[in-house]
């Protein structure tokens, strides 16, 4: 890694504060973006994936907010808290102001394609009139060069008659037509990083294949980074470089896609490997994970994944795992959040496997240990 | 299709509904108790043989069916029949009340979406703030007051005990200024102003308590979607978000509402215009119904059935020109 990412998260918390309590929904998480580097941010859904990356731009809706981390990009700082005089947390100096942010960061430096096409597009506005708009907006552009440009973007992601379908609203288009606009759209603007928010999940695998294609020619083409977030480990293994796995607000794992795939450290990505398909291994049947992802308002203690791990020992419940670099390569960083692994010191080949009966009980109260019932063979 | 195709074809499709209103109305107020003849000459001790002499010049002997299919006769060539209390034909007598009643109807409704549209965006955008605490309060007070009451308290503070404005009478803007023994033609329109501005008020607050409420939720649930999120995330300012980019899909629930509205609006001006004494069709329909002057009652019932059709028409137009993902064929 270099030492100059282009972005860099460092222990980013984002807690939202809602009637039932507060709910972590991001928990100190760290990582970076290198330039011209296809990033991808893996996990089920509700794992918090999507409000780590929102939190990026400081866009986080409503009752949440975040409560602690530094995030930079190049050489500014979109977040940073310091200790005010009275003790309480205030924003750093440095931190961008609001207006900054608006202005300086979204959309020119930094911009968005969301999951849902149909959605991302307002119904009441020609295609061409959202594209103008933010093209003007974030290029500092004419309305008659920013129209010239967008129309030059669409033929650029393979929209025929461009000029044609610029004046055209969205419901005249389909959904792989409609992301390959918001593409455009987010190229258009030249910004340096773009955050993809399950950009083919909604789209048939057919469709999904040509946007992914389409996006690796125009990285190369235009050396944008990309921060991809999907619960699909087949898109992730098709065009990310390096990745994060997240669960319950954690990220797990975090190597080079190839140690990812062929050199897993942690259960839980194990177990999303193991519920898609792959090339390069036949299988009987798929494995769904089992169980369900526990509620982030009532997280389990100890490893967040120990209600499901079928390797969860006792020590498991008790101690939270950070995340380590476990590589035995020294020109590889892989880090793992596993207690398994020696680095952690915990004596995990000493203690006691977890029966499923006391994982159930775990599963119900989750956080109150259970020391009784165990030894039993599995 | 074209948009007018669409606009005559609509109107076409209203013949069956304007039938249907006629023969119900025809129907119901032959159930009535009582009739113009009597009620007429309540004060007279007519004979048998001069009722029945009267009943016979104006139709009333004749059958049910024979009265409807003469009245229907009639309204294909414009007649609304012949109105026996008032000795004159009720076509004439709806236009000539026809004036105050839309410039009351019309105006109260230009106050609704004046005031209502930016009070209901500001409350949605501060949600749970104070504006919406007090948009909320003001729509509550709204719905649940009837108009004649806020009538009847608009006069009392501002009429009798300010005397800042007239307490009823419509000082109408088409008739000449030395009519009302004013100097000039800006005079005339301040005192219309005037003199409307209170039965406006009182026939407008529950349509703008309404669409304040409705508007306000129509921008809630906008600025939720993931375009507004998205043209956050590339750095529009709240203000062009909320003007441009949520706004107009707001709106388009707010043009049915006032489309449906207009026959509640044109209903509570029958009582607003006893209110404030305006000599609008309300009244007439009101004295109409008191005289059993049925011919009346008959006609202005189909005429404020005819406003309120053509009022959805409207809608549908105006709803199709503005969003585009309804095509005038019908289908989406
Ligand atoms: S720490 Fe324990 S529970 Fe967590 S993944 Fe590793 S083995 Fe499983």
């Amino acid at each position: 890694m270099s030492s100059n990412p282009l972005l860099s998260v460092e222990g980013l918390t984002v807690q939202f504060f809602t009637d039932r309590g507060t709910v972590t929904a991001v928990n100190e998480i760290s990582f970076e973006i290198q330039e011209e580097e296809i990033v991808g941010l893996v996990g089920e859904s509700g794992a918090g994936k999507s409000v780590a990356s929102m939190s990026l731009l400081r866009l986080i809706n409503g009752p949440g907010r975040i409560v602690e981390g530094e995030i930079r990009y190049k050489d500014r700082t979109l977040f940073a808290l310091e200790e005010g005089p009275d003790g309480e947390p205030r924003k750093r100096e440095d931190m961008l102001s609001d207006e900054e942010m608006r202005t300086e960061i979204r959309g020119n430096e930094i911009a968005v394609i969301f999951q849902d096409p149909m959605e991302s597009l307002n119904p009441v506005y020609t295609v061409g009139n959202q594209l103008q708009e933010f093209i003007k907006l974030n290029r500092d552009i004419s309305k008659k060069e920013a129209r010239s440009e967008a129309i030059r973007m669409l033929r650029e992601v393979g929209i025929s008659d461009a000029a044609e379908r610029y004046e055209k609203y969205p419901h005249e288009f389909s959904g792989g037509m409609r992301q390959r606009v918001l593409i455009a759209m987010a190229l258009a603007c030249k910004p340096n990083l773009i955050i993809a928010d399950e950009p083919t999940t909604a789209l048939d695998v057919t469709i999904e294949g040509q946007i992914l294609d389409l996006v690796q020619d125009l990285q190369e083409k235009y050396g944008t980074s990309f921060l991809w977030v999907t619960h699909d480990m087949g898109v992730v293994a098709d065009i990310c470089e390096q990745v994060n796995v997240m669960y319950l607000g954690n990220i797990v794992e975090q190597a080079p896609v190839d140690d990812i795939f062929y050199n897993t450290k942690h259960l839980y990505t194990d177990a999303l490997l193991d519920s898609m398909p792959r090339p390069d291994r036949t299988v009987e049947r798929l494995k769904a994970i089992k169980g369900v992802m526990p509620s982030a308002i009532d997280p389990p203690e100890g490893c967040p994944f120990h209600t499901r791990c079928p390797d969860a020992r006792q020590v498991c419940e008790q101690t939270h795992p950070d995340l380590r670099d476990v590589s035995d390569d020294a020109n590889i960083i892989h880090r793992s959040a596993c207690l398994k692994h020696d680095i952690f010191n915990v004596n995990y080949e000493g203690s006691l496997p977890m029966t499923d009966e006391t994982k159930r009980q775990a599963n119900t109260s989750a956080g109150t240990t259970s020391v009784n019932e165990t030894g039993a063979d599995r | 299709m074209s948009i007018l195709r669409y606009a005559i074809d609509r109107i076409l499709q209203t013949i069956p509904v304007l039938i249907g209103v006629s023969l119900i109305t025809f129907l119901f107020i032959n159930a009535l108790p009582g009739d113009v003849i009597s009620a007429l000459y309540a004060d007279q001790a007519l004979g048998e043989e001069s009722i029945r002499a009267l009943e016979e010049r104006h139709g009333l002997n004749e059958s049910f069916f024979e009265r409807y299919l003469s009245f229907m006769a009639g309204i294909l060539q414009g007649d609304l029949g012949y109105s026996i209390h008032y000795e004159t034909s009720v076509t004439s007598l709806v236009l000539t009340r026809a004036g105050p009643t839309l410039m009351l109807t019309l105006s109260a409704f230009a106050f609704a979406i004046v005031t209502a549209i930016p009070l209901g965006a500001i409350a949605a955008s501060r949600r749970n703030q104070s504006p919406d605490h007090l948009s909320r309060i003001v729509a509550l007070f709204g719905v649940s007051t009837p108009s004649f009451w806020v009538g009847i308290m608009l006069i009392v503070i501002f009429a009798v005990t300010l005397g800042w404005l007239p307490s009823g009478g419509l000082v109408y803007p088409w008739r000449a200024p030395g009519h009302y023994g004013f100097d000039s033609q800006l005079e005339l329109y301040v005192q219309t102003v005037q003199s409307l501005l209170l039965p406006m008020i009182a026939l407008g607050t529950m349509q703008m308590a309404m669409l304040m409420r409705i508007e306000r939720s129509e921008m809630v649930e906008t600025l939720q979607r993931d375009y507004i999120q998205l043209a956050r995330a590339y750095g529009v300012s709240e203000r062009t978000i909320l003007r441009k980019h949520a706004f107009r899909e707001a709106q388009l629930p707010i043009i049915t509402i006032v489309g449906l509205n207009i026959s509640t609006a044109l209903g509570g001006s029958v009582v607003i215009e006893q209110v404030f004494d305006i000599n609008g069709i309300g009244k007439l329909l009101l004295s109409a119904i008191e005289l059993r002057d049925f011919q009346v009652v008959t006609g202005i019932t189909l005429v404020l059935a005819a406003i309120f059709v053509i009022g959805v028409v409207i809608t549908d137009i105006a709803y199709a020109y503005i969003d585009p993902r309804i095509t005038l064929d019908g289908g989406e």
